[in-house]
């Protein structure tokens, strides 16, 4: 109720007001900014670095990680965690391999419409555990992460598939465009129409909003009549589907599948969404973000390349960097849960 | 009110009951593991007694039991102040590279064996609680969230040994932890003594000092806590000190068992340690202490690892049975909750306004703030 | 004879303890219905069966002459039930509109939603009701005052049949009760059924037509609020006639330096210039609306904000204090607004809950507990503070609210305070434990405490205060003296 005079304000509220209007709902601006920084650095320290060629490099080491960001965004604004996602992704990318091969079909849209189905059916396993059982989703997804990948070496196989399928092989061969000496593949698009998909229904739909409402409140969401339960099943097995998808991305990318991959790269992930602006007490978080997180860690894992750094030191400077980046969004996370304002603005100007 | 003083008899007869069932209620899940301890070991005693219950076999989990579970312990104290610790198996392996490297860098500057080890293990518990002071800054003082925090120190830890180390293995340790990994007394080995007594020292601290007791109230209660004076930062940090040369110890019975670490070992631990941490009753919301439940945990799942060994199934398989079972601690609390519940709303007793409901035990106590 | 809503035989049980037995609740279109009861008394349970949050174990549940098959809160807010939560169970993380906006997006069961309609359905909410809010604003950054209006308006979107409001106006001014009194008479001629939960009997006097008295989960008397005087109303709340009579003892401590003095003390946009004294033996009292700054002048002085001007002085000697740890032992106990959440922990044992902040006294200096120790000082707390249990390593969710906070007040007493602060002590508690926790106060004062007791009970404050404060955006407003503390007077200094 207390509408500030504008002329009675000081010049540093004016500023702030004026900062907190353009840094974007979580911080995307501070991010876009550090992005343009570094590769400021990257321009003064190894100008001849900055190539087309670099930037599509980040973009092609970019595309998994953000498919498989997705699906872990949406969790994350509920306010939970989710640690299964790479299992469920190389089980839907390595099982489909397996399936074509076997089944001795071939083709090159149909393979992915399977590896969504699967990641489906795996996401379902975490519902039920969230869901139904209310289980701290961290230790339920670390769980269902060792059951399904466990599954698939023991069950489905362990052997390293060095040729896909023609059809599908063909897919990861067929790139859109050129940048320097790096292809562009043409999974760019499935990718960056899901991301912005995925932006609307957050947005734009109820389903999107109540997924924001849980993340902020969940007994209110309840109070309010949205379904708390149905919600989080939807938001499980939608997160498993873009996980499979993902994982047939990663295949399809890298023209070999191997049940070993992407499991034990989650940080890369869930840093990239973290950093992204989305807070690991739910409620906040955009694709947006997740997309600039993902290319931030991109362009640091791509400019130790270029610099020359020893492949040894990579581990670490990422973790540093990761950590880095949550912690700064920690503590404006901390920053916005000041108390309001209980004193009127015009008399503590004076 | 002031009808509290009941006939004296009948006082006395209710506290005796009561006290009974605190003393039951405390002790009942760790009778229960002990059970379920006894119940796989006679399974797959029967399914090939010659084979399980030989000297050998029993030696050999004795002797895999300690670091596992000592990862586990560390992972429970972190429970207990509402974390978790990711970076535990990474530190473990940091402290194991350390000794491995000054066993050799000792022998070579001429030092006896004792000042050697003396030094090694020292270093060793240094870097620990390093490791785990720096975790407890980055989530009490940054305000990270654990799993993120120590998601990210376990990667910064485990890129440290590899750009130390270049990704190579270190070989060797001097002779009195080679002996100490290998040896036994009155046919128990060492390192199995060592975790017992690691086990009742951590068990004392977090249930007979203040130090204890600040950390099950903050875990608790984040909030409580700061109300009531207790420095958050100064409990967590201590927390994650703790939890930091818990790991390191686990590094030094892992050197000392294979006299060699590299910073890949053991990558599979970490799922295995949380496993036993919540199967031996650590809540991962917050306040509950539960070491010797882990300890016995720690127990069962190397019965259960051994046995499927036995009956040659894969090593992916036993990780599907540790999965298994995480979720199944939680599926079974929850369903024997709703049952409890059900039977008690047949009962129904006198209304007594205000009385909460009783939380499932597993399952959140709190809501996040 | 028609009926808005129409709860039949509703009992409900947690636990094995009954909440609610065999309750009946009839409203009729355009009538505004009291729910009257102490704390504890069953109201918000049947609140939360009727709107769908918690579902029966037994009863019906009419509204607008169809019955309620599965409850859900989709279909109570479907056939037009809306309720203002006391707690008002907003999304701290939306904005002011879209807050307001989410009922009706349920009850339409709409999939794509629209930004625009969000605004215009609350621009005209707040329109009717004559009120300011920044529609962009999120939830989290606006004031409890402004918080409880958006939740006003949230119920307000749509067309309600019945509408429950729990405790609405606990942070409104008199200007904006005024707003919501004229809004609920619109309603009244719409012929809605209002249900009305209030602890200020002059506000239910003044807007009710009937009254429902729960006691212990059972209707224990029903009836036009004609029919009611405010002795009658309070003897059906609580069973007898309280003597809630002032009954304060003026103690002489000559000279002595007061136990706490303020002066001038502040915290940057929250409250300033604040400065007060509590005598040796002497119960003040603080009041003003919630979200006025009075839980936040407590904060302060304990030092969980610690202030950015002013001095605080204990005994006469003034003290550094930057965090509530200083506070501590500088000798200041501080009984917080919400116990369930910083003042207990719940799923603890009372014993430990009782020394945790004095584990001075019950550990040697290494830090080790004396567990001998520990359990007689918390017995001896126990029988002194009246704790109805039989074994003190129960955990404190096994006790009633009044218990519990008297093991939240014996955890305090345990550390000898020389002030000892307490907010809202009372809130949640049933009778018998009011007056006991009242009685431990004036025992408090009596061996030379000082107190500060922060409250918006007002027959409370006029039971034990020597002297009241008023907080009012910030600031201090005023005081009232001994000899003029009395109900009407406080009243109306409030809500000026």
């Amino acid at each position: 109720m207390s509408t500030a005079v504008a002329d009675s304000s000081t010049v540093r509220d004016r500023m702030s007001a004026l900062w907190r209007r353009y840094r974007g709902e979580n911080n995307e601006t501070t991010l876009l900014l550090l992005i343009l920084a570094l590769v400021g650095v990257m321009a003064i320290v190894e100008p001849s670095a900055i190539t087309l060629g670099f930037f599509g490099d980040i973009i092609r080491s970019g595309i998994v990680t953000l498919a498989l960001a997705l699906g872990l965004l949406m969790i994350i604004i509920s306010g939970g965690m989710d640690v299964s996602f790479p299992a469920i992704a190389i089980f839907a990318g390595y099982a489909t391999i397996t399936l074509m091969q076997s089944l001795g079909v071939d083709g090159a849209v149909w393979p992915f419409v399977v590896a969504v189905a699967m990641g489906l059916l795996l996401g379902s396993l975490n519902a039920v555990l969230v869901a139904r059982y209310k289980m701290e989703t961290l230790i339920a997804t670390l769980g269902t992460q060792v059951i399904i990948r466990g599954v698939l070496i023991a069950f489905i196989g362990s052997v390293y598939i060095s040729v896909l399928p023609a059809q599908l092989d063909a897919v990861g061969a067929t790139s859109i465009m050129q940048l320097g000496g790096t292809q562009v593949n043409v999974l760019v698009i499935p990718v960056l129409v899901l991301a912005g998909a995925l932006a609307w229904v957050l947005r734009r739909t109820m389903f999107g909003r109540s997924i924001y409402a849980i993340g902020g409140d969940k007994e209110s969401a309840k109070r309010v009549g949205i379904s708390v339960k149905k919600v989080q099943v939807a938001i499980y097995l939608v997160a498993g589907a873009l996980a499979g998808f993902g994982g047939m991305v990663h295949v399809v990318l890298s023209r070999h599948a191997s049940p070993f991959e992407i499991v034990g790269t989650e940080l890369n992930v869930i840093a990239a969404v973290v950093i992204g602006g989305a807070l690991d007490s739910g409620g906040r978080g955009s694709v947006r973000g997740t997309i600039l997180g993902v290319v931030l860690i991109s362009l640091v894992q791509n400019s130790l390349i270029r610099l020359g750094v020893s492949s040894y030191w990579h581990v670490f400077v990422v973790g540093l960097v990761v950590l880095a980046g949550v912690a700064i969004q920690a503590r404006s996370a901390a920053a916005t849960h000041r108390r309001t304002r209980i004193l009127e603005r015009l008399e503590t100007a004076a | 009110m002031t009808d509290m003083k009941t006939s004296s008899t009948a006082g006395l007869r209710a506290r005796a009951t009561s006290l009974w069932q605190g003393a039951t209620r405390h002790h009942a899940y760790d009778l229960g593991l002990l059970a379920l301890a006894l119940v796989v070991a006679v399974v797959f005693t029967l399914i090939n007694p010659s084979v399980y219950a030989s000297q050998l076999n029993v030696e050999s989990i004795a002797f895999s039991v300690p670091e596992v579970g000592l990862m586990a312990l560390a992972i429970s104290i972190a429970m207990t102040v509402a974390g978790i610790d990711l970076s535990t198996v990474a530190v473990a392996n940091l402290s194991a590279l350390f000794i491995a490297w000054y066993s050799a860098v000792g022998e070579a500057a001429g030092q006896g064996p004792i000042v050697s080890t003396l030094i090694a293990v020292a270093g060793a518990l240094v870097i620990g609680a390093v490791a785990g002071a720096v975790n407890g800054f980055v989530i009490s003082r940054l305000k990270v969230a654990p799993i993120l925090a120590t998601l990210a120190t376990m990667q910064i830890y485990t890129g440290l040994a590899i750009a130390l180390t270049r990704g190579e293995a270190a070989y060797g340790v001097t002779a009195p932890l080679s002996e100490f990994g290998m040896g036994d007394l009155l046919g128990v080995p060492y390192v199995f003594w060592f975790f017992v007594l690691v086990v009742v020292v951590v068990w004392a601290i977090m249930t007979k000092t203040t130090f204890g007791l600040k950390a099950t109230l903050t875990g608790a209660s984040k909030v409580v806590s700061e109300f009531t004076g207790y420095s958050y930062s100064g409990v967590i940090v201590r927390a994650y000190v703790l939890t930091g040369v818990i790991s390191a110890l686990a590094g030094l019975v892992m050197v000392s068992r294979t006299a060699s670490a590299s910073a890949g070992y053991g990558s599979s631990y970490l799922m295995l340690a949380i496993t036993i941490a919540v199967l031996g009753g650590a809540n991962p919301f917050g306040g509950r202490v539960a070491i010797t439940g882990a300890a016995l945990a720690a127990v069962v799942l190397q019965l259960i690892s051994s046995g499927l060994n036995m009956v040659d199934v894969s090593a992916y398989i036993y990780q599907i049975v540790q999965g298994a079972i995480l979720a199944g601690v939680f599926v079974v609390t929850f369903e024997r909750q709703r049952l409890l519940q059900r039977l008690a709303r047949r009962r129904t007793a006198p209304p007594e306004p205000g009385a909460p409901q009783p939380a499932p035990s597993v399952v959140r106590e709190k809501e996040p703030a | 004879m028609s009926f808005a809503l129409r709860a039949r035989g509703i009992s409900k049980s947690f636990g094995g303890v009954k909440a609610l037995t065999d309750v009946d609740l009839d409203v009729v279109p355009g009538e505004v219905l009291c729910l009257a009861g102490a704390n504890g008394s069953g109201k918000s349970t049947l609140i939360k069966i009727i709107s769908g949050v918690e579902t029966p174990d037994s009863g019906t549940i009419e509204i607008d002459g169809e019955e309620i098959v599965t409850s859900s809160v989709a279909a109570a807010v479907q056939r037009g039930v809306q309720v203002i939560f006391q707690d008002m169970s907003l999304f701290p993380n939306l904005t002011v509109a879209e807050n307001i906006a989410m009922s009706e997006r349920v009850k339409d069961g709409v999939k794509v939603i629209s930004g625009k309609r969000a605004r215009s359905l609350a621009k005209s909410v707040i329109e009717r009701l004559g009120i300011d809010l920044d529609l962009e604003a999120r939830v989290e950054n606006i004031s409890v005052a402004d918080r409880q209006l958006v939740a006003i308006c949230r119920a307000l979107a749509l067309d309600v049949k019945v509408l429950f409001m729990d405790e609405p106006t606990t942070a409104l001014t008199w200007h904006e009760i005024e707003s919501l009194r004229q809004v609920v008479e619109q309603l009244k001629k719409e012929q809605v059924g209002i249900v009305f939960v209030s602890h200020k009997t002059e506000e239910v006097f003044a807007m009710s037509d009937r009254i429902v008295v729960l006691r212990n989960g059972v209707v224990v008397r029903t009836g036009a609020t004609a029919d009611f005087t405010e002795n009658s109303l309070v003897e059906a709340l609580v069973g007898y006639l309280p003597e809630d009579q002032r009954r304060v003892e003026i103690s002489d401590t000559g000279e002595e330096p007061p136990a706490l003095s303020v002066e001038g003390i502040g915290v940057e946009s929250l409250f300033a210039d604040v400065s007060f004294a509590v005598g040796r033996g002497e119960i003040v009292g603080l009041t003003g609306l919630l979200g006025s700054g009075r839980s936040e002048i407590a904060e302060a002085i304990f030092g969980k904000l610690p202030i950015d001007t002013g001095t605080i002085a204990v005994g006469g000697e003034t003290k550094t204090i930057r965090s509530v740890a200083d506070a501590i032992t500088a000798g200041i106990g501080y009984v917080p607004e919400d116990r369930l959440t910083q003042g207990v922990v719940l799923g603890q044992s009372i014993e430990r809950n009782l020394v945790s902040a004095a584990l001075g006294k019950v550990s040697s200096s290494a830090g080790v507990l004396k567990e001998r120790l520990l359990a007689e000082t918390s017995r001896a707390s126990v029988a002194e503070l009246q704790i109805k249990t039989d074994n003190a390593a129960l955990p404190v969710s096994s006790l009633s609210g009044g218990n519990q906070q008297r093991v939240v007040l014996g955890k305090w007493m345990l550390t000898d305070p020389k002030v000892l602060i307490l907010n809202g002590p009372t809130v949640g508690v049933d009778a018998g434990s009011k007056a006991t926790i009242l009685e431990i106060l004036r025992d408090a004062a009596r061996s030379g405490m000082g107190v500060l007791l922060i409250s918006d009970d007002v027959p409370e404050l006029v039971s034990v205060c020597h002297r009241v404060l008023f907080v009012r955006r910030g600031r201090l407003a005023g005081e009232l003296a001994h000899d003029e503390v009395a109900e009407p007077a406080i009243r109306e200094r409030l809500v000026r």
